[in-house]
């Protein structure tokens, strides 16, 4: 790395600071940062080496990367690493304060902010360890770490060229991750922005774009999923089912509270939860279903809710025999006006506006659940609990039809995610 | 009415529509359903029903007390406020026989044609209350026994019915029933001797409710089909309150009127012998139907009473009060509100009796859809006149001093009773529908089929209408039967006629059997034919004034020209509208919004003070 860097000093003195600038990405050399303002008053020949410059650059920069850890022991002396300033801030807990702990040292510790495009490459890196990858004040904080004013175009002809580049790199880098994030940028940031780059430079630009386009996508889901979704299984269950059920009659029954008790006898007794939906049409439905015909419990199916994952069972019938499909409209059936009319004429093609779609016979769903568990006796447990509302549910044989697709998936994701899980639930997770 | 046309009106309860075409003489009386086929039925309508001058000296010595009764000895602010009507004006009102109107003599009724019943109308509609009272006892309640009794039962209840003495009701509304004949719960079992029924279930909204003896009540039974299956079926029968296990719950607090008295009605084991059924048993269905549909027309000539006494209040109001030294009828706009009044009163008045002197003529002629007609128009009519006239009076018609707003609060249930508009509206244009489709078909299929001769000659008939068809359907001119001076308003109904008629067709040519489920289209089709029943009305009407010189007949020839004028443009708009597709018409769009509406069960735009960012 030495020699990489003494055949860039030379190449320095012979082509121009500014080239050099450009040639060393992913790094700040201070020395070259303090007087780099003077890098615009350099003669015009200098400016004719830049694609040379560039050329070299992808060269160079592999090498760079992979002397990393050892360069960083070399500039030791000037520069503390700043992943390790991140490590050195949380004493106690990787949070928001620790974070800003760390960026205040960092904006205190020297008042020219030498390596702040490094500095700020990594926060922006650590921030999810300290879970402040939402914040927008945090966002702003770490902009605030830019030097103001200096990088501000003066004239077009640095306005038309890229003025400053890795510090207007490293600004959309903020925006990007902003933007990955789903933070919008607010009038702070604007107003930051505005003092380190300028108007019309290539960070507000980003920030017009990102203000353009957020606010169209912001309500774009029709169906969102709450920010911050319950803990507790029961809530989250209700949340979910009353998503799957889209329709606003349906009633959510909670029929077993979750539960652990040490019995008498000292042994543990863990009573899962169980939660279904059923609406009045399904009710209907279920009235309406023919006793001797079986009814289905099937599942786990699973649901994803941003990234958490359940799983619920249905309920349901077989596809209905076509001699019970066609509802016949009695002809003494309203009271006011025919209901349909004896005429041997068919709708005209021009107002035919249904799409042809290859149907799929599918068996009505009576009721769908979450349970705590998936085995039979839990379920059996929902069944018994629907009959209260549903007495022909008493007359009608239950078959189980249970697939243990999602045990295996939580014993695989189990070593990986166990952190994010909510306890005693052993079928619900979080996969990050 | 004598008892074989009682015959005759169960005889055909027991066809089908269709079956009646094959019939000649009294069955005619399909004015408004030739309309669906762009014909008119000019003698159906022309001349205007009269009825003879001893006729006309018999109504007008009921008309007299009945009026003076009215306005002496009825107040109906006090009725309003105490929900009640007092004992004394129910037993004066029984006294002039105004519970009875309708039955024959010989029962002891006062057997008044339709055409009087609907000028006694116009006088007990100035009391709302009062007026839905009488008309829950006998346009309905008592109704089934009058059309679909037996002598028997006849001969039992009538008498008491006609006198007062009993008070009947209508039992068919129940908390899951509104017209879903199949969602009624109420039971009706046999019992094991066959000699009675056991009565059991819940009624709803009962007018008469609480005061009533004597119910007719539609209940589910179990009977067995020809086939040996056993079927539910609906069957009317005669309650008594005597036969015990009724009881009704507290009288409803209501909007507008309050005095009648409407109230939930309980049968617990109620005992009724099987002589009590109406019709056959199972055969309720039909009963009901036919009560519905004879029960409207008196509407008409009711809300023309209100509208009437409604001009001559503010009238008097708007010529006495001044705003910046000019009478408030010298304003444009409060003139405007007059005109309009009597406009909506006159075409009301024209149809209501039009329909009444149709149903009055010898057979049994079936006006239930120009029945249906009237109630839509006139409700809707007496609604908007008395908002208007509110206006006129501005604040002070605000005022619970004044009668106008127990006026406004009485009228807006016309809207909804015997049927709300939307339903009847379905009902006019799904009967004409039916009607012409039935004729139709074979002309329509014949075209589907690529017959050349048939497809020529629709071709042709377009390019006629595009070139501007001069539609001449005999209504003036020579042999004409409206009167020269209508001869503006006549061309227009004539032409509008004809392109209704083509406009139905192109409908049943484009939906077929599946229009029932094109409410939008049938609106259109509905509030056209009603137009045009009205604009017929009232040419028939004004043309007879003008013949025989009525007093002030120019002035029903300037109503007349407004409303048709009106009702023209209003026809070729809403019959434009049924040219296009619904992507054009704006039903798409229509359909739509509610459906996002509904689905979310609330307004769902963002409110205007929200931002994004």
């Amino acid at each position: 790395m030495n020699s990489v860097r003494n055949l860039l000093r030379a190449r320095e003195l012979s082509a121009g600071r500014g080239v050099l600038r450009q040639a060393v990405p992913g790094r700040d050399s201070p020395w070259l940062q303090e007087r780099s303002c003077a890098q615009c008053f350099w003669l015009v020949p200098v400016r004719s080496i830049r694609s040379s410059a560039a050329l070299s650059r992808s060269e160079l920069v592999p090498s760079a990367k992979g002397d990393k850890e050892k360069d960083r022991g070399f500039r030791d002396g000037s520069l503390v690493p700043f992943d390790e300033l991140f490590e050195r801030a949380h004493e106690g807990d990787r949070n928001k304060a620790a974070f800003n702990r760390a960026v205040e040292f960092f904006c205190q510790r020297d008042i020219r902010r030498r390596g702040h495009v490094e500095f700020i490459n990594a926060a922006l890196r650590k921030m999810p360890e300290f879970g402040v990858e939402r914040d927008l004040d945090v966002y702003n904080k770490i902009l605030d770490v830019f030097p103001k004013e200096v990088f501000v175009a003066r004239n077009f002809i640095q306005r038309m060229f890229n003025h400053y580049p890795r510090q207007q790199e490293c600004g959309i880098h903020v925006l990007e991750q902003m933007e990955n994030y789903g933070i919008m940028p607010n009038k702070q940031t604007k107003f930051l922005l505005l003092q380190i780059f300028g108007d019309r430079s290539h960070p507000i630009r980003k920030y017009q774009r990102l203000m353009y386009w957020f606010p169209k996508f912001k309500h774009i889901n029709p169906y969102p999923v709450p920010a911050a979704l319950p803990r507790d299984p029961v809530d989250l269950a209700r949340i979910s089912l009353q998503r799957i059920a889209a329709d606003l009659s349906a009633e959510v029954t909670v029929y077993q509270m979750p539960l652990t008790d040490i019995s008498d006898a000292g042994k543990e007794i863990t009573q899962p939860h169980i939660v279904g939906i059923q609406s009045p049409d399904q009710q209907e439905l279920l009235a309406r279903h023919n006793p001797a015909r079986p009814v289905f419990v099937e599942g786990p199916f699973p649901l994803w809710l941003k990234k958490t994952c359940v799983y619920y069972y249905v309920l349901r019938g077989d596809p209905l025999p076509p001699e019970e499909k066609e509802e016949v409209i009695d002809s003494e059936r309203n009271f006011y006006y025919p209901m349909h009319l004896d005429l041997d004429l068919d709708r005209d093609l021009w107002d035919d506006e249904e799409f042809y779609v290859d149907e799929v016979a599918e068996g009505p769903i009576f009721a769908m659940c979450m349970a705590g568990a998936g085995d039979q006796a839990t379920l059996a447990k929902w069944i018994l609990g629907l009959q209260q509302t549903n007495p022909i549910l008493s007359q009608t044989p239950v078959v189980f039809h249970l697939t243990p697709g999602p045990r295996e998936l939580q014993a695989a994701s189990d070593s990986e995610s166990g952190e994010e899980e909510i306890p005693q639930s052993w079928h619900m997770k979080q996969e990050l | 009415m004598s008892g074989f046309s009682l015959l005759l009106r169960a005889a055909r309860a027991a066809f089908p529509a269709g079956a009646r075409q094959l019939r000649t003489g009294g069955f005619r009386s399909a004015y408004a359903k030739e309309l669906f086929l762009g014909k008119m039925w000019k003698e159906e309508v022309f001349p205007y029903p009269e009825i003879s001058n001893e006729e006309l000296e018999e109504i007008n010595q009921f008309v007299g007390p009945v009026e003076k009764f009215f306005s002496e000895e009825v107040d109906s602010k006090k009725i309003d406020q105490d929900a009640k009507i007092p004992p004394e004006t129910l037993k004066g009102l029984k006294n002039l026989g105004l519970f009875g109107m309708q039955i024959p003599e010989e029962y002891g009724g006062l057997g008044l044609s339709n055409t009087m019943y609907a000028r006694l109308g116009e006088i007990i509609s100035l009391d709302g209350s009062i007026a839905v009272t009488l008309a829950a006892h006998q346009a309905i309640g008592l109704k089934g026994i009058l059309i679909a009794g037996t002598d028997e039962q006849k001969a039992k209840y009538l008498p008491k019915l006609a006198s007062g003495e009993h008070i009947a009701a209508f039992c068919l509304t129940e908390p899951g029933s509104g017209s879903d004949a199949a969602s009624i719960q109420t039971r009706a079992t046999m019992s094991e001797d066959g000699k009675s029924f056991l009565l059991n279930g819940s009624k709803i909204w009962i007018s008469n409710g609480g005061l009533a003896d004597v119910f007719t009540v539609f209940a589910r039974t179990e009977i067995v089909d020809n086939d040996g299956a056993k079927k539910d079926k609906i069957t009317a029968l005669i309650v008594e309150r005597a036969f015990g296990g009724v009881t009704n719950g507290k009288p409803e607090d209501k909007l507008g009127i309050r005095g009648s008295n409407t109230c939930e009605v309980h049968f617990e084991n109620t005992k009724v012998p099987v002589e009590n059924v109406i019709g056959e048993v199972g055969g309720g269905f039909k009963v009901a139907m036919n009560i519905l549909n004879s029960g409207r027309f008196s509407m008409g000539s009711a809300s023309a009473g209100m509208i009437k006494k409604l001009i001559e209040m503010t009238a008097e109001y708007a010529c006495t009060r001044k705003q910046f030294n000019k009478k408030l009828s010298d304003f444009g706009l409060i003139q405007e509100k007059f005109t309009l009044m009597a406009v909506k009163a006159y075409v009301m008045e024209s149809m209501a009796y039009l329909t009444a002197g149709m149903m009055d003529r010898p057979g049994v002629p079936d006006c239930s859809v120009e029945a249906a007609m009237v109630k839509v128009f006139s409700s809707e009519g007496a609604w908007i006149c008395v908002s208007e006239a509110l206006q006129v009076l501005g604040g002070l018609g605000y005022m619970k001093d004044y009668p106008y707003e127990r006026y406004l609060r009485d009228s807006r249930i016309l809207l909804i009773f015997e049927g709300t508009n939307e339903i009847l509206r379905m009902y006019i244009a799904l009967t004409g529908m039916q009607y012409a489709g039935k004729i139709l078909t074979g002309k329509i299929k014949e075209m589907k089929k690529g017959n050349v001769g048939v497809a020529l000659e629709i071709f042709v008939n377009k390019f006629r209408d595009s070139m501007g068809r001069k539609v001449d359907l005999g209504l003036v001119g020579k042999d004409g039967v409206a009167h020269p001076s209508l001869e503006e308003s006549s061309k227009k109904l004539e032409e509008n006629i004809y392109y209704f008629g083509t406009t139905v067709e192109g409908l049943l040519r484009r939906f077929g059997k599946t229009i029932v489920d094109e409410q939008l289209v049938l609106k259109r089709v509905a509030d056209v034919s009603v137009n045009l029943y009205a604009m017929t009305a009232a040419i028939s009407r004004a043309s007879r004034s003008i013949s025989i010189g009525l007093r002030n007949h120019d002035h029903e020839v300037l109503l007349t020209n407004i409303f048709c004028t009106e009702a023209y443009f209003k026809n070729n708009y809403a019959m434009a509208e049924l040219e296009k597709y619904a992507a054009e018409n704006l039903d798409d769009s229509i359909k739509k919004v509610a459906q996002q509406v509904l689905e979310k069960r609330a307004y769902i735009c963002s409110h205007p003070l929200e931002r994004t960012f």
